[in-house]
């Protein structure tokens, strides 16, 4: 393209407006504005008040805050790798073709397409102690109400563990996002190498382990980085809509919901943004580690 | 192979009967009988989509043979899987794991057969020894050249030592000037090995210049099986004859303008010349028009019009008629090859 001044130069910038007027004023600013909020107290009403670190100390010193951090950790540290296990696992099974896998395809990723507070809702019955599907399965074979084992059900939305639990089973569904870009990558592996690995006699394992594995590796790591900062907000709706965040004390508060409680609940602004300051800092945190992780991986295997 | 002689087949290395092959209605190969002698190297040759591909896959399992049976060393592998038949196969992309080296890469049959490390590292040395690729060893594929990468390759199908070496076109992704050492290269490492080597490919000169035997593939059956010269000098069908050689050779109705003598004109027979047999310095021969003069180098293509048939002619391109020309055409009887118009089948003695 000929260049000519300012006015190619204002051309660009007329097309570059629509996407440079989102990203400034549904992220930069708001995200400016939160970082600003974080020291200060602010409530809606009154202006905000400048009060330095203190909703950082009182974080430090919140039952509330340190058990919505460990819970998100727990989530994160077990729901990312299974999510990730499962969404490979599926694709592996359903990248032949075969009768049937399209129906098995489609049903793989069906659980991620439904509107989140629709799956909540899905679960808040399945779920049910006493009706639920799950814990009439669980029960059958068993006697009065126990199951086959002679022990008591979970509790699913009573106990503490067992919430916790349900709230990472409900994540392990939506992984269709993931299931479809391992297929894809799956797909696009030359079939003459698993050709090769049948001459040599591979067994099943040996080909998933010298073969699939590295070769997907480089797609399984950005998938694990992109899960990670997902996790803090695959467990809101969940926890808001099927457990509330409960069973009390603070179960399955998670970060993401003690954000939204601190704030448009409770109205605490400044305190609401510096937890979500200590969130942005910690995923952060997690995704330099495993990127760093990932370039050492490459450049060990030179892909 | 004992003493220099053709290979008998009386020792056979690979044996294909009636094999059929398919998938659906789709007949890719329909009955192919092959016998490849025990250090053999035979060469398949034909067209793409004449099944070449397939029946290497066949033979290495990759594929099933719908019907027929395969054998390998006397035993019958049909339904063995490809893991069990001791073959080893070098494709046409070469197929090396990107995240291996290259010692790793020729070592990987070993490795997953549980092969000692030492006893693999010293078989790695000695294959990665006779392509010549030894100081690749510690190299990922990404830092290999084409040519590199498949040596690579040969040397990953040779450290099994396997009963039969099946090569799919693995000189086709290499440039011209490489094809040809790397031809010659192959030939000497069947000479020094002794396995019995399949190798498909479309490229004649490939056939010729590498195979012990050359085995014609069309549509799925096999054409012809002979040694290079056989295929040259006698080939069984026009479809054969026509296949090898550049240009092609000329076909013409037995009763058509061009008389050869001791052919008797016949309306159901062809006679085949090739272009370097057609003649034009007997001042008895049967006029024609010089339509067109390709000049290839040393050889010049002279596309001659002879009664409503065009013909090639391929003289020196010294001394060539110019376009336009007129010249006379002769062809001596041992030049002339008889085939049944119907057929195809080459007519033995007339």
């Amino acid at each position: 393209m000929r260049q000519r001044g300012g006015d190619g130069r204002g051309q660009y910038a007329l097309m570059l407006a629509p996407y440079l007027v989102g990203l400034v004023g549904l992220v930069l600013l708001p995200a400016g504005i939160t970082l600003a909020l974080a020291f200060t107290d602010y409530d809606l009403i009154g202006p905000p008040v400048w009060n330095g670190l203190a909703n950082l100390v009182e974080l430090a010193g919140s039952d509330a805050f340190r058990t919505a951090l460990a819970n998100s950790l727990v989530f994160a540290v077990v729901a990312v790798p299974l999510r990730l296990v499962i969404a490979l696992g599926l694709a592996l099974l359903l990248h032949r073709r075969a009768p049937g896998v399209g129906t098995a395809r489609t049903s793989a990723a069906l659980p991620t397409a439904v509107p989140e507070v629709a799956y909540g809702l899905l679960w808040l019955w399945l779920f049910n102690p006493l009706y639920g599907p799950v814990n009439q399965v669980l029960r059958a074979g068993g006697e009065n109400g126990l199951t086959v084992l002679g022990r008591t059900p979970p509790q699913w939305l009573t106990d503490p563990t067992d919430a916790r639990a349900a709230i990472i089973i409900m994540s392990l569904f939506t992984v269709g996002e993931s299931f479809i870009i391992l297929l894809a990558a799956r797909t696009a592996l030359p079939p003459e190498v698993y050709e090769l690995a049948a001459i040599e006699d591979a067994t099943g394992w040996d080909v998933f382990r010298r073969v699939t594995l590295p070769l997907m590796a480089p797609v399984l790591g950005l998938l694990l980085l992109r899960d990670t900062v997902l996790s803090v907000q695959v467990s809101f709706v969940p926890a808001l809509v099927v457990t509330e965040g409960g069973p009390p004390p603070y179960a399955t508060t998670y970060l993401s919901l003690f954000v939204y409680r601190t704030g448009f609940e409770y109205l605490r602004y400044g305190y609401a943004a510096a937890a979500t300051l200590v969130m942005l800092v910690l995923t952060g945190l997690a995704v330099l580690v495993q990127w760093r992780l990932i370039r050492r991986y490459r450049r060990w295997y030179g892909v | 192979m004992t003493d220099g002689g053709p290979p008998g087949i009386d020792q056979p290395g690979l044996e294909l009967v009636g094999v059929h092959a398919g998938y659906g209605d789709t007949n890719v190969l329909r009955g192919v009988d092959l016998a490849v002698a025990r250090g053999e190297l035979l060469v398949v040759l034909g067209r793409s989509g004449a099944g070449k591909s397939t029946l290497l896959r066949v033979v290495a399992g990759l594929e099933p043979a719908t019907r027929g049976r395969v054998r390998i060393t006397g035993r019958d592998v049909t339904r063995l899987r490809p893991g069990r038949r001791d073959v080893s196969m070098v494709f046409q992309s070469y197929a090396l794991f990107p995240h291996l080296t290259v010692a790793d890469n020729i070592g990987f049959g070993l490795t997953v057969r549980d092969v000692p490390k030492a006893e693999a590292r010293e078989r790695i040395r000695k294959a990665a020894e006779a392509v010549g690729c030894e100081h690749l060893l510690a190299r990922r594929p990404g830092q290999l050249s084409g040519g590199e990468r498949q040596r690579v390759a040969l040397a990953r199908a040779l450290v099994r030592e396997p009963d039969v070496f099946l090569l799919d076109e693995p000189l086709s992704n290499l440039d011209a000037e490489l094809r040809v050492r790397t031809r010659t290269e192959l030939r000497a490492l069947h000479d020094r090995v002794g396995t019995t080597m399949l190798h498909v490919t479309h490229d004649q000169t490939e056939a010729l210049v590498l195979g012990d035997r050359v085995a014609v593939l069309r549509d799925g059956r096999i054409e012809q099986v002979g040694t290079p010269e056989e295929i040259w000098r006698r080939p069984a069908t026009s479809f054969v004859a026509r296949f090898v050689g550049s240009p092609s050779m000329n076909l013409l109705p037995a009763n058509g303008p061009l008389p050869v003598p001791g052919v008797p004109p016949s309306a159901t027979r062809q006679v085949g010349v090739r272009p370097e047999a057609v003649r034009l310095d007997d001042p008895q021969g049967v006029m024609a028009t010089v339509e067109r003069v390709e000049v290839v180098g040393e050889d010049a293509y002279l596309y001659l019009r002879l009664d409503g048939h065009e013909i090639v002619a391929r003289v020196a391109t010294v001394g060539r008629p110019e376009s336009g020309a007129l010249v006379r055409v002769t062809v001596r009887p041992v030049d002339a090859h008889v085939f049944e118009a119907a057929t195809g089948q080459r007519v033995t003695e007339p």
